[in-house]
């Protein structure tokens, strides 16, 4: 019966092995699948013997020629244009969002439920079908093309109010008695936000930032029908997308490679110190649907 | 069909069970249906008539009891509010409608009167004396008009609100004074909107927004729909344009004589949209679980270090990253170099498509693609609730006899979907609007020669997001079609998401995690 | 310092739910009330109102003689100890002491001399540094008395405060609760869903149900004189014996029949029934587990039972037996009337008959669930 046990706790501890090998197979699978293209981009951004598409990923001929060629193009503009954007959105729409979703979470007012269902009801509408008539306004008063980052900011920070969900998700998790007992202790509800929530809600205030920073970096549709081919009011996405149409694409693949390279490096290293964050709104979002 | 109580339902074979269950749902759609119509239509019955009835009612009645004061509200907003010590309230809503009297007069009326036609005198030629020759005289812009008109139309609702608020406002006051009561002051109104007022303060200037580039584009955006607004009635430059009725729709949706190319393009483009709503929702979630599953397996090591490799894709903004796949997958790509040299093909494999005979591979590819980029995002959401699903579960399972698969079937799948079930909405719906995935990756190629005679040539792999894009953009520039589209879009969502919302959380209850 | 007085106050939810009726009450200067009843019957959302968490929905409140209806909780001169502590997660123990006082621009040394006074009264000057997640389920509790401590407040409202801690921790703080009531000397009112903590800590118990006060009195009127069917099995543990029996008058004297016997209503309850003249006939009898014995056999008025259960509490019994007709009954039995022997007969199983006296009686109408001597 001893043997038996032993041959049972052998197979346990076996097929543990087993799976474990399979799993780490997948894994390191994965990572290189998921790992290659950037690996690719990084080393093709170095590549000088030719500008376009090769079938090879290691460069023959090692250089610093296609970031040289990027300070020398309007890259830089584009660079500053949607950093300042970020920044800007970032900053504005985080306090936008931050009050609507408060307010959402803590007052119970007449209008609340129906306020809610209307903007659930708003959101089924593409955003995209909006842009048309944006894009003229805008137009109209002179916030487009060359003047497009003002153009862009009025527009992502204006509708950002309809993103208030995950942090009114968060907001719903700091116990109620916390406002109650802090407006027994004569705080007004304006006291109650800055002296007691806001300080509690650093983990959604960051992931908020976060998500409200990186989103103009890929913002590509509107922001190319707003700045309508004038090159001084181009974000990035815009800019390097047309250095891969057709007619470009073999003079400017590696000069996009090292682009890609400068755009993402800084927000890639933001989002990793922030990761926890991020993750902490993500999956408190979703739970929360 | 036959209804079974509990206890006889329990006594059912498992197969019965099962078709019972699904008669049961599928029973129960049309009642959520109707209980869906019968709530809008009380909705509209008796709150909105109900509520406009009571209000004129009051308003005749705080008419027949007012003073003076009250009364004289009626004609000059804040007189009741002034004249009984309420001046800051009194003077705004006075501002307010001495503003609105003077936008009325000035503009809003012109608007007003010129939305039915969308304006009368388009651009025309005459003779210019001066020139003595014939030039382009400008006349009414259609654009402006029909921007301009909903603006006022707004405007309007909101005056008239405002100036039964005022009302409201100057019969509390009579009855306060009346009473002996003392009346709110001014500096008492500005204390409130840091207090129990704090909530108006904080929704001002959010709600303002919302409603200024997002309410009223919508409803500006779903007007065209029923105009000729294109390239070539620009409202101004080249032609007014004017309402059309339903027609547009009729084009779509081909009752306005079959065979045309729009309906042929757009059953297209809805199917093709659905299925990849679909995969992609369904394949991201499931692997996603899966890896979070893998990573998160006891004995398994560098949990961070798998987790932080895969959460690049979710660092890199997606255009970078999707750009460059998608010109690694092209025909002189660097996937189709690599394979060539290692001589596992003698030709490259044109992933992209470019005919229609080979339109499936492109659609895999988006799929495939879109897996790359989804999973590490499903992997955060999974392993966050996975690790929240209470240990004791699988403890007492264990003890009840359960192996690895039936613990998944049976406590891990149910509880994530309980817990996801809206997140799956939100993200198929998010998906069926997910245009940079379709637009970075292939632009809706190949084109679909069936369809292509359509504005703005639909291909294999559109969406009806990225064919909205395209008919905007597109030579024609057809808004009026876009706008058909976009509102086709709502609908199939706002369907899906009723079915949903409604149908689920009935068979739903038995899952009951909570 | 302040009296409170409620007039016909009521609360309606958005969906018409009414979550309190009608609810009059005066309380005195420097009195101590407690709400009790169980979950759901409005005592909560009561003391809610009279902080100014609620709103009113009719009837006026007023706090020192003034209508607070329209006033914020900040204006109204209460202070409040909430059931899960609500401590400012991050703030120090100090911090969230003085965080009322800073409110109110009281100058810091003024507030270092009130707060670490309330920490020494509460035994928390040690902590005084620490963030509330560093402090035990007591300590956290110590921390929010003294919270509401310091605001010098004119009424001191409580919402179960004890009901997160264990047991005995439970009693500690119940007895250290009068203690600062002795020492506060203010106008008191406590939430508690639990009979005990009423009944050791309220000169007035306000027993609430389903949103309807069911008595106001003393501790004592209370448990002696309850109004109602209700309050007799809510008030006191374990909860009392009712069952439904025959009130019948010979000769001018009161019998009831529980069970095949026949008691006389003798004593005081006797003359109560005479005076009251209550007309006979079916009525629901109540009494409480302590004022039943166990009897003999021969004795007149023995109601045979089975013992079910035999729980040992230490100083005494709780016998769970069953009569004939399958009522149960629970009978309170003190160890030391019993020697050994008659210990070990009460097994489960068990034959034995229990007796009570008429002036342990209380009689309720069998419809209305009134006291009849009311």
């Amino acid at each position: 019966m001893n043997e038996t046990l032993e041959k049972r706790h052998m197979g346990l501890r076996a097929s543990r092995a087993i799976s474990n090998t399979i799993i780490y197979v997948i894994l390191i699978v994965m990572s290189v699948i998921w790992l290659f293209p950037f690996v690719c981009i990084v080393l093709q951004s170095f590549r000088v013997e030719s500008t376009w598409q090769v079938g090879y990923v290691i460069p023959q001929k090692w250089g610093w020629d296609n970031y040289v060629a990027l300070w020398n193009s309007d890259f830089k503009r584009w660079y500053l244009n949607t950093f300042v954007i970020a920044l800007v959105v970032a900053a504005l729409q985080t306090v936008i969002v931050l009050c609507m979703s408060y307010t959402l979470s803590r007052f119970r007012f007449k209008m609340r439920a129906g306020l809610m269902r209307f903007m659930l009801i708003l959101g089924m509408f593409p955003g995209m079908l909006t842009m048309i008539i944006l894009y003229r306004v805008l137009k109209d008063l002179g916030l487009t093309q060359a003047n497009a980052v003002p153009g862009l900011i009025l527009v992502y920070v204006a509708s950002s109010g309809m993103g208030y969900y995950v942090s009114k998700g968060f907001f719903d998790t700091l116990p109620k008695s916390l406002d109650e007992a802090a407006r027994v202790d004569g705080a007004t509800r304006a006291q109650v936000l800055t002296k007691i929530i806001l300080p509690l809600a650093k983990p959604i205030v960051i992931y908020t930032i976060l998500t409200a920073f990186m989103g103009p970096w890929g913002d590509f549709v509107f922001a190319r029908y707003v700045s309508f081919g004038t090159s001084a009011g181009m974000n990035v996405a815009v800019g390097m997308w047309n250095w891969l149409t057709p007619d470009m694409i073999n003079q400017r693949y590696t000069m996009f490679c090292a682009g890609g390279v400068i755009v993402a490096i800084p927000v890639a290293i933001l989002f990793m110190c922030l990761q926890k964050y991020y993750v902490e709104g993500v999956t408190g979002g979703a739970v929360k649907g | 069909m036959k209804k079974y109580s509990d206890l006889e339902f329990l006594r059912l074979s498992k197969s019965e069970k099962f078709f019972y269950k699904l008669a049961s749902f599928f029973t129960s759609i049309p009642r959520a249906v109707a209980r869906f119509f019968v709530g809008i239509w009380n909705f509209i019955v008796k709150k909105i008539f109900g509520t406009i009835a009571s209000e004129i009612a009051d308003v005749f009645l705080t008419f027949k009891n007012g003073d003076w004061k009250t009364r004289g509200s009626y004609l000059v907003m804040g007189l009741g509010l002034i004249a009984r010590g309420q001046v800051l309230r009194g003077l705004l809503f006075l501002l307010f409608e001495i503003v609105f009297i003077f936008y009325m007069i000035t503009t809003g009326g012109y608007w007003m009167s010129m939305l039915g036609t969308l304006g009368r005198v388009g651009p025309h030629e005459e003779y210019n004396e001066i020139l003595d020759a014939y030039t382009t005289v400008y006349g009414d812009n259609s654009f402006k008009i029909l921007l301009y008109g909903v603006l006022t139309i707004f405007f309007i609702v909101a005056f008239i609100y405002t100036w039964r608020l005022n009302i409201k406002q100057s019969k509390i006051a009579q009855e306060y004074e009346e009473h002996g009561r003392k009346l709110k002051s001014g500096r008492d109104d500005l204390r409130a909107l840091v207090d129990e007022q704090f909530y108006k303060t904080l929704l001002a200037l959010p709600l303002l927004g919302i409603l200024i580039f997002t309410v009223m584009p919508i409803v500006f955006m779903i007007l065209v729909a029923f105009t000729n607004y294109d390239g070539t009635h620009d409202g101004f430059n080249n032609a007014l344009f004017t309402w059309v009725g339903w027609k547009n729709f009729g084009t779509m949706l081909s009752w306005e004589g079959g065979g045309n190319v729009y309906s042929a393009a757009f059953g297209e483009v809805l199917t093709w949209t659905l299925i990849w709503a679909f995969f992609a929702t369904f394949t991201n979630y499931f692997l996603g679980m899966f890896v979070a599953m893998m990573i998160n397996k006891k004995g398994i090591r560098f949990k961070k270090g798998w987790r932080t490799i895969l959460v690049l894709t979710i660092a890199i903004p997606q255009f970078i990253s999707l750009l460059y796949v998608s010109k690694m997958f092209a025909k002189n790509g660097i996937i189709n170099g690599l394979l060539l040299n290692w001589g596992w093909i003698d030709q490259a494999i044109d992933f992209w498509g470019s005919t229609a005979h080979n339109a499936l591979l492109p659609r895999i590819m988006v799929i495939v693609v879109n897996i790359w980029i989804g999973i590490p995002y499903l992997m955060l959401i999974a392993t966050g609730i996975l690790m929240n699903i209470p240990a004791d579960l699988y403890e007492s399972s264990r003890i009840d006899g359960a192996n690895a698969w039936q613990q998944y079937t049976k406590i891990t799948l149910p509880y994530m979907l309980f817990i996801t079930g809206p997140y799956l909405l939100t993200s198929f719906t998010g998906n069926m609007n997910n245009f940079n995935v379709i637009y970075l990756l292939t632009g809706g190629a190949p084109v679909n020669p069936a369809a292509s005679s359509a504005a703005g040539s639909v291909g294999y792999t559109d969406l009806l997001i990225t064919w909205l894009f395209k008919i905007t953009t597109g030579a024609g520039a057809q808004y009026y079609m876009a706008s058909v589209i976009g509102i086709l879009v709502f609908v199939v969502i706002a369907v899906i998401s009723l079915i949903v919302y409604n149908v689920l959380p009935s068979i739903k209850n038995e899952e009951d995690f909570q | 310092m302040a009296s409170v007085k409620l007039t016909k106050v009521q609360k309606v939810y958005d969906n018409n739910v009414v979550a309190v009726h009608d609810f009059d009450l005066d309380i005195q200067d420097k009195e101590f009330v407690v709400f009790v009843g169980p979950s759901g019957c409005g005592k909560s959302t009561t003391l809610r109102m009279i902080a100014g968490l609620e709103d009113i929905s009719d009837g006026t409140i007023e706090i020192d003689g003034v209508v607070v209806n329209d006033l914020q909780p900040k204006d109204r001169g209460i202070a409040m100890v909430f059931q899960n502590y609500a401590l400012y997660p991050h703030m120090s123990v100090y911090d969230n002491i003085a965080f009322s006082l800073r409110l109110q621009k009281v100058p810091e040394d003024v507030i270092y001399e009130k707060v670490t006074n309330a920490a020494e009264i509460l035994g928390i000057t040690e902590y005084l540094m620490r963030k509330p997640r560093a402090l035990s389920g007591g300590q956290r509790q110590r921390v929010a008395i003294g919270r509401a401590m310091v605001r010098n407040s004119k009424v001191f409202l409580m919402d179960e405060p004890l009901s997160n801690l264990d047991a005995k921790l439970r009693n500690q703080m119940r007895a250290e609760i009068i203690l600062l009531r002795q020492k506060l000397d203010t106008t008191f009112i406590y939430v508690t869903h639990d009979q005990t903590e009423a009944m050791t800590l309220g000169d007035r118990i306000v027993i609430m149900k389903d949103g309807f006060i069911q008595q106001v009195g003393t501790p004592t009127e209370v448990f002696e004189m309850p109004k109602n069917l209700f309050v007799a099995e809510f008030i006191g543990a374990p909860k009392m014996n009712v069952f439904t029996t025959e009130l019948v008058r010979e000769g001018g004297k009161f019998y009831v029949k529980p069970f095949g016997a026949k008691i006389e209503v003798d004593g005081e309850k006797g003359e109560l029934l005479a005076k009251k003249n209550v007309s006979t006939g079916k009525v629901i009898l109540g009494v409480r587990p302590e004022h039943m014995v166990l009897a003999h056999a021969n004795e007149p008025g023995a109601i045979p039972c089975v013992l079910e259960v035999n729980e040992m509490m230490g100083s005494e019994l709780h016998l769970h037996v069953y009569t004939e007709d399958g009522t149960r009954l629970i009978v309170r039995v003190p160890t030391i009337g019993l020697d050994s022997k008659e210990r070990e007969e009460l097994v489960n199983g068990a034959k034995l008959y229990v007796s009570f006296e008429g002036k342990v009686m209380h009689f309720f109408d069998h419809e209305t669930n009134e006291n009849l001597l009311n």
